[in-house]
């Protein structure tokens, strides 16, 4: 076990503000500090609910994906840690080929301001995604070893399955960035607002007034329960069309989307998140699932998690006092998409996805409501529930005003960015011992991975495995095609 | 696996090639009874390579096994002459019969041969397209496998014209006739003329439900049925096996290259499986075993008085040149778009074409990656592959499937109560 004045001397000798820096410049940092970081990293997430509790103002960010000098531009364009607080949505590793710089550095500002920065986990943060989808190969490329893969794997374990914003403002705040121009006053009126990375309005969107969901359908709870006056997500919630906040309601962030076996968000409180993401189930569905056009529940594609209609969303913010949920997990061309009348959000956060899918990212600010002395924020949004408000058709749509800024892909770094392969090595042959190599690696540590993971902090890799069978194959060359 | 398991597994398969382990401590009072067995050599494990995880895996599991004379467990299967040999092995151990299908067009009559096990009760049945120079075997020992996962399951497994012992006889010969029709349209009507003759042959009253699975060629072949949509409803998914459009496109470029590094014959088909295992083209030498003799010809062109025998490629790959590009083309969008549960299989994760990358992303698809798998994955990873395609059938069988209620019928229930 770690010793604790040790992770004290990680604080007082400033090391932290070093790795920062370090990670910044996309610089690795040496391993004993990142155990040291994982381990500090645990102990504050170990602290936190299966869902955070967020006050805005908060930008949202969707997947990440190992692209760091992208996550350099989402905070050039949506203001520096600690000045804007962000929470992160999950996926932070995979794909990007800076998956390592890009987790840390998330991971670092985490422990130097925890208020500031909220992680929530992803499906790619697992043992079993990573090790085919890039992360552990980077790691193993980067230390030339897996311990580090280790040790965030660890981290993984811990991080927190969702977070509510609270205390949402219905109205836009002036852009933080505008002081440079003349001040623009942002229209109360105005629902969404989109900004392209020059910091200039594209688009804005007035509050509509969209028929809400039938709640008389839904007001025909079972005889007997008590009226709710609790803060909203929990079940001693208050109807959500019922309550009309001076704010913009509360915002339920998730990776993926709603599990058939959740059905208020105390249900997510209960789970035993500490493990590594399972295949079915509720933590995995919340991970995995996506909103899709239809009615229900539907099978996902995606071979875990499932589809979920409008629906399903309308009545989950319904019966959980939520006026919109944010998720992330899949990739929109435009950056965000809004689904079933603004009731849940996809934010995307890695532009130009895998350096070839040519996408833009977004990231979503909900603004902070100050209409009562930032009162309102601090108790939950249940604010003059007292009065009771019944909702009508023609009254304005409640939920928070929206500021989505859109960016494109930083310019490649020269220096960093790894050459590609040009044609993909499955028609080709590799040269044998190349290939010996990384399986005996893969094995080596698939070994360690289902059977003992728990190694000894620092244990050399010495499964005793054999040496991997070099097979001498004169007639193929590396580069050569292979069978069609 | 502990360490020590490990190379107790390890050192008692070096020391004893032909021999399973002993058995574990509480099946000692079985001992006197095995030891007829135990001389007996073990069912080959998928995995040759005797230092690596899963043979090591598949001796300690022996351990959970209560090998009985009656049972004959660790009997040798038919067609087993030894473990590290490279003789060919029989068919059918793996299917339960071939079938000769005769089908006569305007143009051409053709004699289709296939293998098939047949599903039992309402068991899917799962039809594979082997890719291009390959033969219906390719996915022979995928087959043993996949009814140890789904005992109910069937395998329909073709030859495509050109390949294994599939005939086809023109009835208007050209010059051009030399080499085979392999266009996709082509080959994509007579994997729908197979499924359906083979419907008529089994007497089925109607098709089982059925899963496509198609590698490299076959894949683009299983893929373009299942768009077309000719079988309606009966496909429950297709499967694609290591093949992208983007990638494969790519590497066309050097195919022809590939192509002339091969050896043009071989003296037997033992040096054939040789070949391909030491190549490192089949990773697994017992499905090498199964799939490569089919491959083979006695070479036509040697006389046959000829004391040397030598075995050639019923393929002449080389010759199929002007349909690659055919093959692969539109495959992506093509994929995307059929109805059907949707799978790839691939070999390593750099293989994502632009449109297969984004329609991953967006999750309209599953995507599973064995990076220890070469590119003959159901053969390499025959046992992995039938895990994840049994999974992928349990997942998309209509019969089983229930969902949870839509809001609609709760309310209506509700309202009801």
């Amino acid at each position: 076990m770690e010793q604790p004045e040790k992770l004290e001397l990680l604080r007082s000798t400033e090391s932290l503000p070093r790795a920062i820096s370090e990670l910044r410049a996309c610089k690795i940092i040496p391993e004993p500090q990142v155990r040291e970081i994982c381990h500090k990293a645990r102990e504050l997430l170990i602290e936190e609910a299966n869902v955070v509790q967020v006050d805005a103002p908060v930008t949202i960010c969707g997947d990440i994906h190992g692209q760091f000098h992208d996550l350099m531009e989402l905070f050039r364009v949506g203001g520096d840690v600690p000045d804007t607080n962000y929470l992160f949505m999950g996926d932070f590793v995979d794909r990007g080929f800076y998956s390592l710089e890009s987790f840390l550095l998330l991971l670092c500002l985490k422990v130097r301001y925890p208020d500031r920065i909220t992680l929530i986990r992803g499906n790619h943060e697992s043992r079993q995604i990573t090790t085919v989808y890039g992360f552990y190969d980077e790691c193993l490329r980067k230390y030339g070893s897996a311990n580090v893969w280790r040790y965030c794997c660890e981290v993984f374990d811990y991080l927190a399955l969702g977070a509510i914003v609270l205390g949402t403002s219905s109205t836009l705040e002036p852009s933080f960035t505008d002081q440079s121009q003349a001040i623009e006053p942002v229209d109360d009126d105005v629902e969404i607002e989109i900004m392209n990375s020059r910091n200039e309005v594209t688009a804005r969107f007035p509050r509509s007034r969209r028929p809400l969901f039938e709640p008389e359908a839904l007001n025909s709870s079972p005889p007997g329960t008590p009226s709710k006056t609790g803060p909203s997500g929990t079940g001693a919630t208050s109807d959500a069309g019922g309550s009309l906040q001076s704010g913009g309601g509360s915002v339920l962030c998730v990776h993926g989307g709603l599990s058939p076996l959740i059905d208020s968000v105390d249900k997510i409180r209960l789970l035993d998140r500490k493990q590594e993401v399972p295949h079915e189930g509720a933590m995995c569905d919340l991970l995995w699932s996506d909103p899709d056009e239809i009615d229900g529940w539907g099978l996902s594609p995606r071979g875990a998690g499932f589809l979920f209609g409008s629906d399903i969303v309308k009545r989950f913010n319904y019966l959980n006092d939520l006026s919109l949920i944010a998720r992330a997990h899949q990739l929109v061309m435009e950056g965000f998409k809004e689904m079933f009348d603004s009731s849940i959000v996809t934010v995307w956060s890695a532009p130009n996805y895998c350096y070839r899918c040519g996408n833009v990212a977004a990231i979503l600010e909900l603004g902070e409501d100050t209409s009562n002395g930032g009162i309102i924020s601090r108790s939950n949004g249940d604010a003059e529930r007292s009065l009771q408000v019944l909702p009508t058709n023609d009254m304005p749509r409640s939920g928070p005003g929206r500021r989505y800024r859109v960016f494109e892909a930083a310019p490649q770094d020269p220096r960093g960015m790894p050459a590609k392969k040009p044609v993909a090595d499955y028609f080709l042959i590799n040269s044998p011992i190349a290939i010996s190599i990384r399986t005996d690696f893969r094995l080596k540590d698939k070994e360690k991975f289902g059977g003992i993971l728990e190694l000894e902090d620092g244990e050399q890799e010495s499964t005793g495995a054999s040496e991997p069978e070099e097979i001498p194959v004169p007639d193929i060359k590396k580069g050569d095609v292979f069978i069609i | 696996m502990s360490d020590l398991q490990r190379s107790f597994a390890r050192a008692k398969l070096a020391g004893l090639p032909f021999e399973p382990p002993p058995p574990p401590n509480h099946l000692v009072e079985n001992e006197e009874d095995d030891e007829i067995d135990d001389l007996k050599p073990l069912p080959e494990a998928p995995d040759d390579d005797s230092s690596s995880a899963s043979s090591a895996s598949s001796a300690s599991s022996t351990g959970t096994i209560r090998p009985s004379p009656s049972k004959h467990l660790f009997a040798r299967p038919k067609g087993f002459s030894n473990r590290k040999g490279s003789e060919p092995l029989p068919w059918n151990d793996y299917f339960t019969r071939e079938l000769y299908l005769k089908f006569a067009r305007p143009t051409e009559n053709v004699t289709y041969h296939a293998y098939i096990t047949p599903p039992t009760a309402k068991g899917p049945l799962l039809v594979t397209h082997h890719g291009a120079g390959s033969s219906g075997l390719s996915f022979a020992l995928f087959a043993s496998e996949i009814r140890k996962a789904l005992p109910d399951a069937g395998v329909l497994s073709l030859d495509a014209r050109g390949h294994g012992e599939t005939v086809v006889e023109k009835l208007e010969p050209s010059p051009s006739d030399a080499a085979p029709d392999l266009s996709h349209e082509i080959l994509s009507q007579d994997l729908l003329d197979v499924i359906q003759l083979t419907e008529k042959e089994m007497k089925w009253s109607e098709l089982p439900g059925l899963l496509l699975i198609g590698h490299s060629l076959g894949g683009a072949v299983v893929t373009d049925l299942a768009k077309s949509g000719k079988l309606g409803n009966a496909v429950l998914g297709y499967a694609v096996l290591d093949v992208v459009e983007g990638s494969a496109i790519d590497a066309l470029q050097s195919m022809q290259s590939y192509l002339l590094t091969r050896p043009k014959n071989f003296p037997s088909l033992s040096s054939a499986i040789e070949w391909h295992t030491r190549s490192r083209t089949i990773r697994n030498t017992t499905s090498a075993r199964i799939s490569v003799p089919s491959l083979l010809r006695l070479d036509p062109s040697q006389p046959s008085a000829n004391e040397t025998k030598t075995w050639t490629w019923r393929t002449d790959l080389a010759a199929t040149q002007p349909y690659w590009q055919g093959w692969f083309a539109g495959l992506s969008k093509k994929f995307l778009d059929a109805k059907g549960g949707k799978l790839l299989l691939l070999a390593g994760t750099d293989r994502l074409d632009k449109e297969l990358m984004i329609g991953q992303m967006q999750g309209k698809y599953q995507l599973q990656v064995l990076p220890e798998a070469g590119h003959f994955i159901h053969e390499d990873q025959a046992e992995k592959t039938a895990m994840v395609v049994a999974d992928f059938y349990r997942r998309n069988d209509r019969s089983a499937l229930v969902l949870p209620p839509k809001v609609g019928d709760l309310l209506k229930a509700n309202a009801a109560a």
